[in-house]
């Protein structure tokens, strides 16, 4: 079989098992929630809500169907793509996603992109002089920005630039007085489209300081990938082969080592943008960024069944897709990997 | 580099408006699905209510022209209505439209039941003025119609979601209408046919941040001109209460509706005997506890009216005594060689509850340490809330906010029982409260206290909380008083009597501040 269709071999068995892991991890979502303790009708009535209007509003919401039926119901549902409506707002599901999930891509994308340039220049910079300051300094970057507790980093962070300095906002994503660019839900984006400067520099002004800290904390996790694989590329004996063939140190780390560091790097990097589709809820949290790990807090503290599980489904189907993608990516680009 | 020239780069605001943070999400303006104090509080500022609570505590009419009219057998109340009044989108208000409005919250209203307990029938008399039918005479009535979810809304605008809420668009009749609404930022704009006293403020632009750090961040930073405090943890309400008294801001505190109580699970042992509840009732040192955990902020409660309220009976609660507390135990049976084991649950997600646990636990170490050992725990609210109704938390620390400003809203939610066996609640208000525990009379009091009115009402009241303090199964601990503060440059902001911000009334004012007020209101 030759390398080509045995690539399309592997991507298609990747896809066709993304439909059987989302069924799994909805039905376990499902299950989860439903064991969990806490009722949904506590959560929108308050505790003393009379026994007539909490029955009401339970038999309302399909919540007092036999578990097997609201199952049933759910993945129906869900095969047709509708992921129903919020117990809380009674608005679809659907659209609390479209409106939220733009937020954290924006804010993951340029995290990420942050991360990139800080952690692979960091990573790079020492390569010259292993074991000299520069290369210590980069090391202990790499180690104390993975280990800073994000927490603590955004309000340190907040504190300093929004708080003592003023340079920045506080939190949120646009400010109060102007009126958000209408498009996409990517903000730069459609304010850039919309050539509209106001908004283009309020949207950007309220996404330095969260993109700033994710990007920062992400960094070191890239300024360690790159520094070991580049040091181990560099002992290899492709790059001895290049060296004794003449070529300058310069063209054997660009052309040489750095492609073969840069792929485990790349692996890297999709676990980190699959992780961070929904897991940069503590920056989002500090920052009051409305994106969809922080709205799926919300969901799960208000006991908002079919949102937390609209949500889920979504993040579980975008980290699937990166992950595919990466994979992908990463085969075709690295020929020593088989299938 | 790009910090400075982002930094250099402010957008201007519009002259006259302010910047309002709060720390509630806004997920939805519809009225019938209002629950939230922050859904509450910007509603105030788009919608009228028929009657207003003043700052003095009287009822005064908004939307309505009098107070209602009742029938002999107190069962019809006839209200009129005022005329000359519009919606935002420029059609008229009349009782054709107060009807719509009222029935589709007893159609779809979250707190719907809130009406349709009294309320049985709503129907318009004549153009301008409405009939209600009650269930049975209902005295507080135009406290009811004071709540803000009951505001009006257009017809017009409403008509496709007569059925469904309408979550991000308001059309009232208030003196703002919503420009712009997402759930962390509402504009609201004076509306320029409206038919009262206009806001002195050229627009309000209100902003939710997620955490009280942020949120006292933007207030120092000047990003915010008003901070609302629902929600704020308490050290920062603390820091800014120190900012106001140095003059670095300006405080309001309004009255408050909000109660902190622990309910006693009083059909089992321990807690099933009345002596160790009384006994409980006087080892609780409200005193220090305010001033350990409400960091002075919380005044101690002993009653569950808010002083504010008509019925208020301030000392019905045993004060803290430990040598009564110590006499009680032992006649119970402990002290000695025998301790009374005590789990005491508190809300996880509530930093100040937890405090409050463990300064406890410290209180009754020091004073009764033979006699009874506090085992807190650790539950999430929702979890917590779940767990209360069946009966399987001993203690628990929580609090209630009351939908409107009447006594009934703190006493039937807590006390009511449809169904009873001695002392013993089987089903209703007091079971789902936690307490389970009931009086043989009492709900007949309760009820009887809705359909009296003025100074027989009053006393009914003192009579019921005397009562239920005998028998102890709720210990109330402290008030929450909503506070509000202003940078300066800005108005100090004024309460109503129902505990929201009179929005309309903040303004840039270059006036320096007056004497603070928090001294003179406590």
């Amino acid at each position: 079989m030759s390398r080509r269709s045995a690539l399309l071999r592997y991507g298609a068995a990747r896809l066709a098992l993304a439909p059987v892991m989302l069924w799994l991890i909805a039905s376990l979502v499902f299950l989860l929630l439903r064991v969990a303790p806490g009722d949904p009708i506590d959560a929108l009535l308050g505790p003393k809500a009379p026994a007539a209007a909490r029955a009401a509003l339970r038999q309302q919401l399909g919540l007092d169907l036999p578990l097997t039926e609201q199952y049933g119901q759910f993945l129906s549902h869900l095969l047709r793509g509708d992921l129903g409506l919020s117990q809380n707002s009674q608005e679809p599901v659907a659209s609390i996603i479209q409106g939220s999930l733009p937020a954290s891509l924006e804010l993951g994308l340029v995290a990420l992109l942050i991360a990139a340039v800080l952690g692979l220049t960091v990573g790079f910079s020492g390569i010259a002089r292993p074991e000299g300051k520069l290369d210590l300094a980069g090391r202990l970057y790499g180690i104390s920005t993975y280990a800073l507790p994000p927490f603590w980093a955004a309000m340190v962070v907040q504190l300093v630039f929004a708080v003592w300095l003023g340079w920045l906002p506080v939190g949120g994503r646009f400010p109060a007085t102007l009126e958000p660019p209408a498009g996409s839900g990517f903000y730069l984006l459609d304010s850039l489209l919309s050539a509209n400067g106001a908004q283009f520099w309020g949207a950007l002004r309220h996404l330095v300081l969260p993109a700033g800290t994710l990007g920062l904390l992400l960094s070191g996790v890239f300024a360690n990938a790159l520094r070991l694989n580049l040091r181990r590329a560099l002992d290899s004996d492709y790059v001895e082969a290049a060296r004794s063939r003449g070529l300058s140190e310069r063209r054997v780390v660009l052309r040489h080592a750095l492609p073969n560091a840069l792929l485990p790097v790349l692996t890297i990097t999709g676990i980190t943008v699959a992780s961070l589709i929904g897991g940069a809820l503590l920056i989002e949290v500090t920052y009051s960024w409305p994106g969809i790990a922080f709205r799926l807090q919300e969901a799960i503290s208000q006991r908002d069944y079919p949102l937390v599980q609209g949500i889920v489904v979504v993040v579980a189907a975008l980290v699937v897709a990166v992950s595919v993608l990466v994979d992908l990516l990463v085969a075709l680009l690295d020929p020593r990997i088989r299938f | 580099m790009l910090l400075t020239l982002l930094a250099g780069c402010q957008p201007q605001r519009p002259p006259g408006t302010l910047v309002v943070g709060h720390k509630s999400r806004i997920d939805s303006l519809d009225p019938a699905k209002a629950s939230r104090s922050g859904q509450m509080q910007v509603l105030s500022a788009l919608g009228d209510p028929l009657y207003v609570i003043s700052t003095d505590g009287r009822i005064e009419p908004r939307l309505a022209t009098a107070l209602p009219r009742l029938s002999a057998d107190g069962l019809r109340a006839r209200i009129p209505l005022r005329t000359g009044v519009v919606f935002h989108d420029g059609t008229r208000f009349d009782a054709d439209a107060m009807v719509f409005s009222l029935r589709r919250f007893l159609g779809i209203g979250t707190l719907g039941y809130q009406l349709s307990e009294r309320v049985r029938e709503v129907r318009a008399t004549g153009p301008h003025e409405i009939e209600l039918e009650l269930r049975r005479p209902f005295g507080p009535l135009p406290r009811l119609l004071s709540a803000i979810f009951l505001t009006p809304v257009s017809p017009t605008a409403y008509r496709s979601h007569r059925d469904k809420p309408f979550n991000d668009r308001f059309v009232g009749t208030g003196p703002y209408r919503l420009s712009f609404f997402s759930n962390q930022q509402q504009r609201l704009t004076p509306f320029q046919g409206y038919w009262g006293r206009r806001p002195a403020n050229r627009g309000l632009a209100l902003v939710t941040l997620s955490n009280s750090t942020a949120l006292l961040g933007a207030l120092r930073s000047g990003e915010l001109d008003v901070l609302l405090s629902s929600g704020m943890e308490i050290d920062h309400q603390q820091a800014l209460h120190q900012d106001a008294r140095a003059g670095r801001l300006k405080e309001a505190v309004g009255p408050s509706m909000e109660i902190g109580f622990i309910s006693l699970l009083s059909d089992q042992p321990p807690l099933a005997t009345v002596t160790v509840r009384q006994a409980i009732a006087h080892s609780l040192d409200r005193r220090t506890l305010g001033q350990r955990v409400g960091l002075g902020l919380r005044p101690p409660l002993r009653q569950l009216v808010p002083p504010s309220l008509p019925g208020s009976e301030p000392e019905a609660w045993p004060a803290y005594d430990p040598a009564r507390a110590r006499a009680l135990f032992r006649k119970a049976g402990y002290c000695g060689v025998r301790r009374l084991s005590l789990p005491f649950t508190f809300r996880s997600d509530i930093p100040s509850d937890r405090l409050f646990a463990l300064t406890w636990q410290a209180q009754l170490r020091r004073d009764l340490s033979d006699c009874v050992q506090l085992e807190p725990t650790g539950m999430e609210s929702t979890t917590a809330y779940d767990q209360l109704a069946k009966g399987s938390l001993v203690m628990l620390l929580y609090d209630w906010i009351g939908d409107y400003p009447d006594p009934d809203n703190f006493l039937s939610p807590l006390l009511g029982c449809e169904q009873s066996r001695g002392n013993r609640c089987l089903k209703g208000n007091s079971a789902l409260s936690g307490s389970f525990w009931t009086e043989p009379g009492l709900q007949q009091d309760l009820i009887r206290s809705t359909e009296l009115e003025g100074q027989p009402r009053v006393a009914l009241l003192q009579t019921i909380q005397r009562r239920v303090a005998a028998a102890s199964p709720y210990l109330p601990v402290w008030l929450m008083a909503p506070v509000a503060w202003s940078r300066p440059g800005v108005s100090r902001p004024s309460y109503d009597g129902s505990g929201r911000v009179q929005l309309g009334d903040l303004q840039q004012d270059v006036r320096p501040a007056p004497a603070h007020p928090r001294e003179v209101r406590r």
